[in-house]
């Protein structure tokens, strides 16, 4: 759902990971431009996700949304505090996601 | 942990039948990996697969058995899954006595789990373990592994899932390329490989050196160290949590502040991917009662009867119908017959079983058998992959087994016997199965001493059996053999003397609708063949006209139509012959055979059963058509005669019998007067 409303986004290949750690793995072994993350997972939490990847040097910079149900704004303080790029709660309009990755991934400095 | 033995009354009986269906799979894939595991034993290094598979197997036999409760088979795979984990790791190799071993504890596993199943006590199972501990502990080589280590193992006093005496910590580090990756090895398989040994205590990623990503999984499980050694490879490298840092170039880093919860690892997490890629699949497997497939087959059987009235009806219909309209209604009749026929063939594949799974049975008592008996015997087992239906391979399972025991135990020489008598000393016992038309035949051949027709016929004459200048052929010889209570040994020993004689053996078979036959050498060998048919409730048919009745012969036995002007008939001796396809083929008259009226003069019909020297021809008047019957047996005693097969309706209200041709063709060239008993029993 979340991959299919991204596929207006020019030549960007999806990669999904079920877990925290499948998704640390794949953010190990290929480039990823941008990550989109849900926060309940079944073994790591979302934040510990962020929180990971903001603290090392070679992933800092990659853009993450956090796209979750939880709408309360500890949680998006929470997020944004941990580094996230952009907080969307679900339900979430599609256009709106692409927008916001299309915006997201221009941004992104050059040579990070 | 909660008492295993607590019953939980309805939930726990069902979860039971669950339990032995699923024992029963594992066992049959036991005892084939077994089986091929023998012949390398010895070799190392060989069948890795094999070893994985079975460990696997034990591991679940294990889990499944301390789940409801069944302590001694839980005790017998744990050991047995014990000493798998040694091979495997390279430990311990297998030797002709590992085998045995293994073999012996399987064997007493499934004693243990039928016992259950009875409801009877368990048998006792400390020599089949104390025989796996003594093979493991003479083949353990003390390079790769600890011995204390693989004592305690070997001990395992207390086998309950969840040994936390002998339960180390152990910090394992998962460091992913994607080489590595496109294999499969990747964070989800490795967790769910540590799953399978232990429990996942934490697991967390950290950032190595430059950027590289590893993941740590600390997790506590009684396996050995062996289990993991291999894993290396796989950059999955370990060290036990107590162990002093820095002592060993696999040490973990010392582990960064990090948020140190506890990860659940729960239900959902990923299924594995076990290494090596080999699946067992059991989610797309439905296990379904062979009553409710009967049920359906009986629904089919009903179809079809239905579908000929409709047929009758339909032709009755021909002349007050357009032609177009009554076209129309044949060609939807005729798609309806061609897809009843394959609603009927579905549903008979799926009651199919292959015949290896009866063979891989009976390579264990050949094996046993062997062993005590001192003979030297080489089991060939040719077509297991025939398939046949399930319901048929549970009737058949003892009347086989009983063919099997007779043949090594009556059958085949000893070492010195055949030496003796210039044969090779290795016995051959042959297992063979085969599709022939509609039938599966099954035989079992050895090149024995062969029954001893002698004594056989003595023995009869004893008990008046026969008069006394009988000559003996293999089909009396058989029958004779299958007499209850007749036996030519007096002292029934093991083997042979299970419950199960040949007169249950011939009984089973005929019960089934299938044909035993016995063809015998003195000195050459023994063999029996049962011929059972594929199918119980369908057929194909021939209706013909004999004396103006209907009969139904199954339409697999005919070989081919002919049809013959009286004038082509010869007369030699008591026979009628007619020559064919370069030879003679001896005629049958059924008509006469029933006591029916016979119209002469006329040219007829001769349904040829049978090849070669052995082909036969049955006289009918009037080839009517082909139908797919339903077969119904004739159980009552009153109405049950060699020669019929049994009754079908043929959708008009009619009861028509279904001829057993082979029956009658035996009648024929038996040397008897076709069909004298049947004749005789006929008459009301």
């Amino acid at each position: 759902m979340v991959a299919a409303s991204l596929r207006g986004l020019p030549a960007a290949n999806f990669g999904e990971a079920a877990s925290g750690l499948e998704a640390i793995e794949r953010v190990a072994l290929g480039p990823v431009d941008l990550i989109v993350l849900d926060l309940n997972m079944p073994d790591m939490h979302g934040l510990e996700v962020l929180d990971f990847l903001r603290r090392h040097q070679a992933y800092r910079d990659i853009p993450v949304i956090v796209l979750t149900t939880r709408g309360d704004e500890a949680s998006r303080t929470d997020a944004l505090a941990a580094g996230a790029s952009l907080y969307l709660t679900k339900p979430f309009a599609p256009q709106a996601l692409a927008a916001q990755a299309r915006a997201l991934l221009r941004a992104q400095p050059e040579g990070a | 942990m909660s008492d295993p033995n607590l019953d939980g009354g309805e939930f726990f009986a069902q979860f039971l039948d669950d339990y032995f269906a699923e024992c029963d799979e594992h066992l049959t894939l036991v005892r084939r990996h077994l089986l091929a595991l023998e012949e390398q034993a010895g070799r190392p290094g060989v069948g890795q697969p094999l070893l994985d598979e079975l460990f696997r197997s034990f591991h679940t036999l294990k889990g499944i058995s301390g789940m409801v409760g069944l302590s001694e088979a839980e005790q017998l795979a744990h050991h047995l899954e014990s000493y798998l984990r040694a091979l495997r790791q390279g430990e311990a190799r297998l030797g002709d006595e590992g085998v045995e071993a293994l073999m012996a504890g399987v064997l007493m596993l499934e004693q243990v789990i039928a016992a259950r199943r009875k409801e009877v006590a368990a048998p006792g199972i400390d020599a089949a373990v104390s025989r796996l501990q003594a093979a493991m502990s003479d083949s353990a080589s003390d390079e790769s592994a600890p011995p204390t280590l693989a004592g305690a193992e070997a001990e395992g006093e207390t086998p309950r899932p969840g040994r936390d005496e002998a339960a180390r910590t152990w910090r394992f580090e998962f460091a992913p390329t994607p080489a590595l990756s496109e294999r499969g090895v990747n964070v989800n398989s490795v967790r769910a490989r540590l799953q399978e040994v232990g429990e996942i205590l934490q697991a967390a990623p950290h950032v190595r050196g430059h950027g590289g990503i590893v993941f740590e999984f600390v997790v506590t499980t009684a396996a050995d160290e062996a289990v993991f050694e291999g894993w290396r490879e796989e950059n999955l490298t370990y060290a036990p949590v107590e162990a002093s840092a820095g002592d060993e170039t696999r040490t973990p880093p010392p582990r960064p502040g990090t948020s140190p919860e506890r990860e659940q690892v729960g239900a959902h997490a990923p299924v594995a991917a076990s290494p090596g890629g080999a699946m067992l699949a059991p989610s797309n497997v439905v296990r379904v009662e062979l009553s409710r497939l009967d049920e359906l087959m009986r629904l089919i059987g009903e179809l079809v009867t239905s579908r000929a009235h409709m047929e009758d009806g339909l032709k009755q219909l021909r002349r007050s119908v357009p032609p177009a309209e009554w076209r129309a209604l044949q060609e939807t009749s005729m798609a309806m017959a061609r897809q009843l026929r394959d609603l009927r063939e579905g549903v008979m594949r799926v009651r199919m079983v292959q015949v290896g799974e009866i063979f891989e049975r009976m390579k264990f008592v050949v094996r046993d058998l062997t062993r005590e008996s001192g003979k030297e015997i080489k089991l060939e087992l040719q077509g297991q992959e025939t398939e046949i239906d399930k319901f048929l391979v549970e009737r058949m399972m003892d009347p086989l087994l009983h063919l099997v025991r007779n043949a090594v135990s009556h059958g085949l020489e000893t070492v010195a016997e055949r030496v003796a008598a210039g044969k090779p000393p290795e016995g051959r016992l042959t297992l063979r199965a085969a599709t022939a038309g509609d039938n599966v035949l099954i035989e079992i051949a050895d090149d024995g001493r062969g029954v001893d027709a002698e004594r056989v016929l003595a023995r009869a004459r004893d008990r008046g059996l026969v008069a006394g200048d009988v000559r003996l052929g293999d089909e009396l010889l058989l029958q004779l053999i299958c007499t209850p209570g007749f036996s030519t040994r007096d002292e029934a020993d093991r083997a042979s003397g299970r419950g199960v004689g040949m007169d249950v053996v011939g009984g089973a078979v005929a019960e089934l609708g299938g044909r035993l036959t016995l063809s015998t050498e003195k000195g050459r060998g023994t063999r029996f063949t049962v011929e059972l048919p594929l199918t119980l409730a369908v057929a194909d048919a021939l209706i013909a006209s004999v004396g103006g009745q209907r009969f139904a012969f199954p339409q697999s036995a005919v070989r081919e139509i002919i049809e013959v002007e009286p004038s082509a008939v010869r007369a030699l001796e008591n026979n009628e012959i007619v020559s064919y396809r370069g030879g003679v083929l001896p005629l049958v008259r059924l008509a006469r055979l029933f006591d029916l009226d016979e119209p002469s003069g006329k040219p007829f019909h001769v349904f040829v059963i049978g090849s070669g020297a052995h082909a036969v021809g049955l006289v009918v008047e009037r080839v009517i058509g082909q139908r797919e019957i339903v077969v119904r047996g004739l159980n009552d005693p009153l109405v049950k005669v060699a020669g019929v097969a049994g009754a079908t309706d043929l959708g008009d209200g009619r009861v028509v019998l279904i001829l057993d041709v082979a029956a009658l063709k035996h009648s024929a060239s038996g040397g008897r007067q076709p069909g004298q008993h049947v004749r005789a029993r006929t008459r009301r």
